[in-house]
């Protein structure tokens, strides 16, 4: 891709030319979120900006963001998570079918492996021991943090992968607390 | 009127936004005390005329010479400065009965604008008080740091973007002026339905289509047009996120670039100080607040952001 054109898409994201990987998930996450709903940001603009160009800006974002997951040629392409509206990526490669099933530690590992991405490279850019988050999709529940510390690794490892990291954390969270609440008390 | 001879080498802020009870006076006095610790000499001037108090955040409860004696006697602007308990602070009082900001003439702005660049001092900084009259606007511009304060709520939102999106409109309109062009961009605007104009941004790359060579102008004028915005009284994570919302819909929707500075979070001790008149800038610097204040004023000066909390 042209770099005058890869350009246009950080910008789109409003992100500096050189942005990681996860900067670029996070960038789409929390803009898709501003120009998807009824923000008191958006709101007092309502009579001079149509529907139509709140629309066409989310769609911009999307294109965007596609891009430069694809620019990003050693990137996952997972996206479909991330397109609640149905909206699907149109990078043609074969998705997975997530459903409804919930998310487990081995389930994140297939996501993982699929997108091709290595564990050692989500440590290095999230700055994390390659330990914990082999725990995490072995779900070596014992050998993981605080559910609020864990809560951030979680969100951190979703969004590398381009999965939706509220969904992540929270279907995640629920097996580790049922787990803590089942070990804690029959300890002798 | 070119704003842009500057006599000394000293820096204006002017501090506005919209909306009142935003808590303007209290970052204008916070940044003018942070200013002051470093080292620089400070004049701090309450442009709040009708609703002026910056004088009681230093403990002065009836200034002796204000604004007034500038507008109706006559008096030179610089010697109206009053000195504060702080080291390296002065302020010129606002205090000001007999006039309001919309009866300020032309010929007394022009005057008030030229004496504000001669005032003695390294740092101006001006409290622009409430609304978006044209004087408010006009003071505005005249600043080399334009820095609008909002809470997080929407009126208060909606305040600023009327706020900005008018100064904008009257920067452009005063450029143009400039090159001749005086009538034309209120005419454009006035029928900007027959011209299938919505906003501000349209109006001006309407102006760009239509007359190329006025491009560059526009340009190379407007990029100096770099407003800093401040979020004041915020709670949590979710309030601070907004400053980067609002950047980014000034910015994919009015193609107005704006920096989000920095934000200061709700404190219990600066409303009560605020509210009761306490002349608590003299220990303001044991308040939470001083600290993000520190952050936001080196942010304005380096043009720099706000780093996101939670990975954004």
């Amino acid at each position: 891709m042209p770099k005058d054109e890869l350009k246009k898409y950080y910008d789109m994201l409003e992100l500096p030319s050189d942005a990681p990987l996860r900067d670029i998930h996070n960038s789409f996450l929390r803009l898709k979120k501003l120009y998807s709903g009824d923000s008191i940001v958006l709101a007092p603009l309502g009579e001079e900006f149509s529907e139509k160009k709140r629309k066409r800006v989310l769609e911009q974002i999307e294109e965007a963001y596609l891009k430069l997951l694809e620019a990003k040629k050693d990137a996952p392409s997972r996206t479909a998570l991330l397109f609640s509206d149905g909206h699907e990526p149109e990078d043609g490669a074969e998705r997975d079918k997530i459903g409804d099933a919930p998310l487990t530690g081995p389930s994140l590992r297939k996501l993982r492996e699929k997108a091709g991405v290595d564990l050692n490279e989500i440590a290095k850019e999230m700055k994390l021991r390659m330990e914990l988050l082999k725990s995490v999709e072995d779900e070596k529940y014992e050998a993981l943090p605080e559910a609020i510390y864990l809560k951030v690794h979680l969100k951190n490892y979703a969004s590398f992968l381009g999965l939706d990291p509220v969904r992540v954390t929270e279907e995640y969270l629920r097996r580790y607390q049922a787990w803590k609440e089942k070990t804690v008390p029959t300890e002798k | 009127m070119t704003q842009t001879t500057k006599v000394r080498e000293g820096e204006i802020w002017a501090v506005g936004g919209g909306k009142g009870g935003t808590g303007k006076t209290f970052i204008t006095s916070s940044i003018g005390t942070y200013l002051a610790k470093k080292g620089k000499n400070v004049v701090l001037v309450d442009m709040d005329i009708g609703g002026a108090n910056l004088h009681s955040f230093f403990g002065i409860s009836r200034p002796l010479k204000s604004l007034t004696s500038f507008f109706e006697m006559g008096a030179s602007l610089s010697d109206l400065v009053v000195k504060t308990d702080l080291d390296n602070i002065s302020l010129i009082s606002g205090d000001v009965h007999s006039i309001s900001a919309d009866k300020i003439t032309f010929s007394q702005k022009l005057k008030l604008f030229r004496q504000i660049m001669k005032l003695n001092a390294q740092n101006v900084i001006i409290d622009l008080g409430a609304g978006s009259h044209y004087n408010t606007l006009d003071t505005f511009l005249i600043a080399d740091r334009m820095v609008v304060v909002l809470v997080p709520e929407v009126i208060a939102i909606e305040n600023m973007y009327h706020f900005i999106k008018n100064s904008l409109f009257r920067k452009v309109k005063k450029i143009l002026k400039e090159y001749g062009f005086k009538e034309i961009v209120q005419h454009i605007w006035d029928r900007r339905q027959s011209y299938g104009i919505n906003n501000i941004r349209e109006l001006i790359d309407y102006l760009k289509d239509s007359f190329s060579y006025i491009g560059t102008i526009l340009d190379h004028e407007l990029a100096a047009f770099k407003v800093h915005l401040v979020l004041n009284m915020v709670r949590n994570n979710n309030d601070i996120l907004l400053g980067a919302s609002i950047k980014s819909v000034m910015m994919k929707y009015l193609g107005v670039p704006i920096q989000y500075s920095g934000y200061v979070e709700y404190n219990d001790a600066v409303w009560k100080s605020v509210r009761e008149r306490k002349p608590f800038m003299i220990n303001y610097l044991a308040t939470g607040c001083a600290k993000e204040i520190e952050v936001l004023v080196e942010n304005v000066i380096k043009g720099k952001e706000v780093s996101l909390p939670g990975g954004y």
